[in-house]
């Protein structure tokens, strides 16, 4: 593992503690007040924090530094986690989401200003909401003013740094005085693995004054037992020195949750045996502490680059604030307060520890399972034209060949499935996301919006996922931009003046439901419609449905904003997320009510990569109706079918009737209309819902297909969604029946279809 | 003991004993196994806990299989870490084999 490994993984760590910070703010401002919520938000700004001290970021870790205070003010209920609070840390949130990413990226794209501003407003808060940004006195004098449960704390007005409420000691005094500790150290494996070392830590203690160490091998396994990157060792330590307690910790500060510390006075509650052979350490380490000179080429290995830049992150951390400080001692102000902190932070350790036993975890590069799953695919078709040339040469039919095919078949399926389940993802990432642009968004516009999110653990291929971001994003600015009114607006029509936005992910049959409901204004039709006159889109005299005006607004150039803002309102929104949609194999629908809002719903595939199909043949070309589609088959009689009007067909079926589709006169296949009673309907639902019968030639069967993109490897076709090869080699077209059904209908997919007929 | 055995293996440490250098450490000690080691510490620069514990895993493992586990040459780094950890390396420094 080399440094840049660790990088990698210490970027990957911090979006996962990003994500997890948000949804903790997102917690608290839903009125969550568990103190384990507001640990795990303090928890992911310190490890951000810690390993980007680690690496050197400055940047990243003064203005976490800043958000980890104020942060501590709620861990210590000396700040109120009200909107207005939440508000500004949930900025900050994504202030650090930025700098995280121009530390990754080594480029620019954090705004400054907006860091800038954000860092006093945090300060301002831990500073007790005062609008003051006087740096001087005001951390000190703020948690002794608003704390309420701060029971012992000295009220003798402003200290400088070296101030210590340290109440174990016999007075309120600072302590100057050398009093000797004992410390009892145990590193967790964690510590190593994120590039810290044990003895960087002991070094930085030894430094604080006369120390004696003992290092514990107990549980030191045999060399051919041992995990050479597990943590055994421990230690306990007597120190003197004249720094109190505050600076052993903050020895320790940025390995605080990747080892257990006990720092007590010596003879106090700690209870160290005496008789422990105690190592005195040589006060004279300078020797190891020649990191700065090391070569160049050794800079960036793994505990040389980290010496220098994580002290002067110790150093940055305690001039710029002593807020954190502070916290820490009032909590041991009173022994029950250490009781409760203690027990605290032991459940949080077990409940992290929980959490990483029920979910072992390892990082697998895409690439290696997209080809995993590429293999797979090929597994597949090839089984399948094993088993076809099997049972076309083997009349017989009960060999053991073909048992023994079964079980292949039925074993590709399994590896198949797992194999899938690698690539599915939950959709939580994305839709956490787009918290971020609701409040950006409603920052802009002036409106108070709420997102609601539901289903975020709804599963879905990873690709689907990755190009979901986009459309989504598009969808929820034109929700909140276009959408919902503003707050006047909405009092005055008698709604709450706060906005909902209702983002919800669940499974319907075999497909990915995503539906973004508001509950603004809804499509203004009028409007819609008379700007698709004004820009040609209709004729003016058009009769058009409401969902026909409503899907108007999926054209190209289509925007009913009266103003261009910097959000959305250059009309590329809509068409461009209905494309992109598609693009996924999905369709979007739109439902709305005027003053209720609208509700977009988009359907897409689990999967892009394997399909379960019923083969079928029309005009003697064989075509794969994807099985989730597919209601029931049926073979028509000829009493069950009726005519309607010039060309349309019905078909009765049980007591209701359905329009018959001919697919081989949409696709072009044939240009006659097919005798119904000679083929077999194919009863499917379609995604804007009702019924259609399909009618086909015959069926072949039913098979899981691997789908080859179209678009891809040629280029779109109107109708078909994707292509497969057949366990006999050929090219098999799979339907789209949405659009199949749409085309139909006649009007609405009009251009696209008779672009398909031209082609 | 170490007569026993009269192909005694000399083991030199990288000048740098980081966390990618104990799963190296480790093997490279395993495959030593069997017969007596002593250890070239010359050049070491920089020792982290996890190389440590591997040394001390292995001494004791030699101990238990009555070889000789030794240290024939440390550097200064070597040693003050080694004393800042409090591993204490002292018996196995080579005198006299």
């Amino acid at each position: 593992m080399d440094m840049n490994e660790i990088k990698e993984i210490f970027f990957q760590e911090c979006e996962e503690q990003l994500a997890e910070l948000e949804s903790g703010l997102l917690k608290l401002n839903d009125g969550d007040r568990d103190p384990e919520t507001v640990n795990a938000v303090f928890r992911a700004v310190h490890s951000i924090k810690g390993g980007a001290g680690a690496f050197g970021l400055d940047d990243l870790v003064s203005f976490a530094h800043v958000f980890e205070t104020t942060l501590d003010c709620v861990r210590s209920n000396r700040l109120e986690p009200n909107q207005d609070v939440l508000k500004v840390m949930l900025r900050s949130a994504d202030v650090l989401a930025d700098l995280t990413n121009a530390a990754r990226d080594g480029g620019g794209g954090v705004d400054e200003a907006r860091s800038r501003q954000l860092i006093k407003e945090l300060e301002a808060l831990a500073n007790g909401e005062l609008p003051q940004t006087a740096t001087e006195s005001a951390p000190k004098s703020a948690p002794a003013g608003v704390a309420p449960p701060a029971p012992a704390v000295n009220e003798e007005g402003f200290q400088p740094v070296a101030f210590s409420f340290d109440d174990f000691d016999t007075g309120d005094e600072p302590t100057i005085e050398p009093s000797t500790y004992e410390i009892v150290f145990k590193p967790k494996s964690d510590l190593y693995s994120k590039g810290n070392d044990a003895t960087l830590l002991l070094r930085d203690l030894s430094r604080l004054g006369e120390m004696s160490i003992h290092c514990d091998m107990d549980t030191l396994p045999p060399l051919d037992r041992m995990n050479p990157e597990d943590a055994y060792f421990s230690w306990k330590i007597s120190l003197k020195t004249d720094q109190g307690e505050e600076a052993i910790r903050s020895v320790f500060e940025f390995a605080e949750w990747d080892c257990e510390l006990d720092v007590a006075l010596a003879g106090g509650t700690v209870g160290m045996e005496e008789d422990l052979p105690m190592q005195p350490v040589p006060f004279d380490l300078s020797i190891l502490e020649e990191e700065p000179q090391a070569p160049a080429g050794e800079q960036d290995r793994a505990a040389t680059g980290e010496g220098t830049p994580r002290n002067a992150a110790v150093a940055a951390a305690q001039t710029a604030s002593n807020v954190l400080q502070m916290a820490q001692s009032t909590a041991r102000v009173s022994p029950e307060n250490a009781r409760n902190s203690q027990s605290a932070s032991a459940a949080q350790a077990a409940a992290q520890q929980a959490a990483s036993a029920a979910t072992p975890t390892i990082r697998v590069d895409l690439d290696r399972v997209d080809r995993l799953i590429n293999l797979v695919g090929e597994l597949v078709i090839n089984q399948a034209m094993l088993s076809q040339s099997v049972i076309e040469n083997d009349t017989n039919g009960t060999s053991s060949i073909n048992m023994g095919l079964e079980e292949l078949q039925q074993l590709t399926r399994e590896i198949q499935d797992s194999v899938m389940a690698i690539r599915a993802q939950p959709v939580k990432p994305v839709f956490q996301r787009m918290s971020r642009i609701v409040r950006e968004i409603a920052d802009m516009t002036g409106k108070s919006v709420r997102l609601i999110t539901e289903g975020e653990n709804t599963e879905v291929d990873k690709t689907v996922i990755d190009k979901l971001a986009e459309p989504l994003t598009h969808m929820i600015r034109n929700a909140v931009d276009h959408g919902l009114e503003t707050p006047e607006k909405r009092v005055a029509a008698g709604k709450s003046p706060e906005g909902t936005v209702r983002l919800t992910a669940k499974h319907r049959s075999g497909r990915i439901v995503i539906e973004l409901a508001d509950d603004g204004a809804g499509i203004n039709r009028e409007k819609v419609r008379q700007k698709a006159i004004d820009n040609d889109l209709i004729a003016a005299d058009a009769n058009l449905s409401d969902e026909e005006v409503d899907n108007l607004i999926f054209h190209a150039g289509f925007s009913t904003a009266d103003k261009i803002s910097d959000i959305s309102g250059r009309g590329v929104g809509m068409d461009v997320v209905k494309r992109s949609i598609q693009a996924l194999g999905g369709r979007i629908n739109i439902s709305s009510k005027p003053r209720q809002g609208s509700i977009f719903t988009m359907s897409l595939p689990l999967t892009l990569a394997v399909l379960d199909g019923m083969v079928v043949t029309v005009a003697n070309q064989t075509l794969v109706v994807p099985l989730t589609a597919i209601v029931e088959t049926l073979q028509p009689e000829a009493s069950a079918i009726h005519s309607f009007g010039s060309s349309q067909r019905l078909i009765s079926i049980r007591d209701s009737f359905c329009p018959l589709v001919d697919v081989g006169r949409i696709l072009n296949f044939r240009g006659a209309q097919a005798n119904p009673v000679e083929g077999v309907a194919l009863l499917v639902e379609s995604e804007g819902g009702g019924q259609r019968a399909l009618m086909v030639d015959a069926i072949q069967g039913q098979r899981q297909v691997v789908i080859k993109s179209l678009e891809a490897n040629y280029t779109h076709v109107p109708g078909i969604a994707a292509a497969t090869i057949l366990g006999d080699g050929r090219v098999a077209l799979i339907l789209d029946v949405d659009a199949i059904v749409a085309a139909s209908r006649g009007q609405s997919l009009k251009p696209e279809m008779s672009l398909a007929a031209a082609g | 003991m170490a007569s026993r055995n009269s192909a005694q293996n000399t083991l030199k440490l990288a000048p740098a004993l980081d966390l990618n250098e104990a799963t190296v450490l480790h093997e490279r000690l395993l495959a030593l196994k069997g017969g007596a080691v002593a250890i070239d510490a010359s050049a070491v620069e920089r020792v982290g806990a996890l190389c440590v514990q591997v040394l001390m895993a292995a001494a004791r493992s030699w101990e238990a299989d009555r070889l000789s586990f030794t240290f024939a040459e440390v550097s200064d780094a070597f040693i003050k870490t080694t004393q800042l950890i409090g591993a204490d390396i002292g018996p196995l420094m080579a005198k006299e084999i």
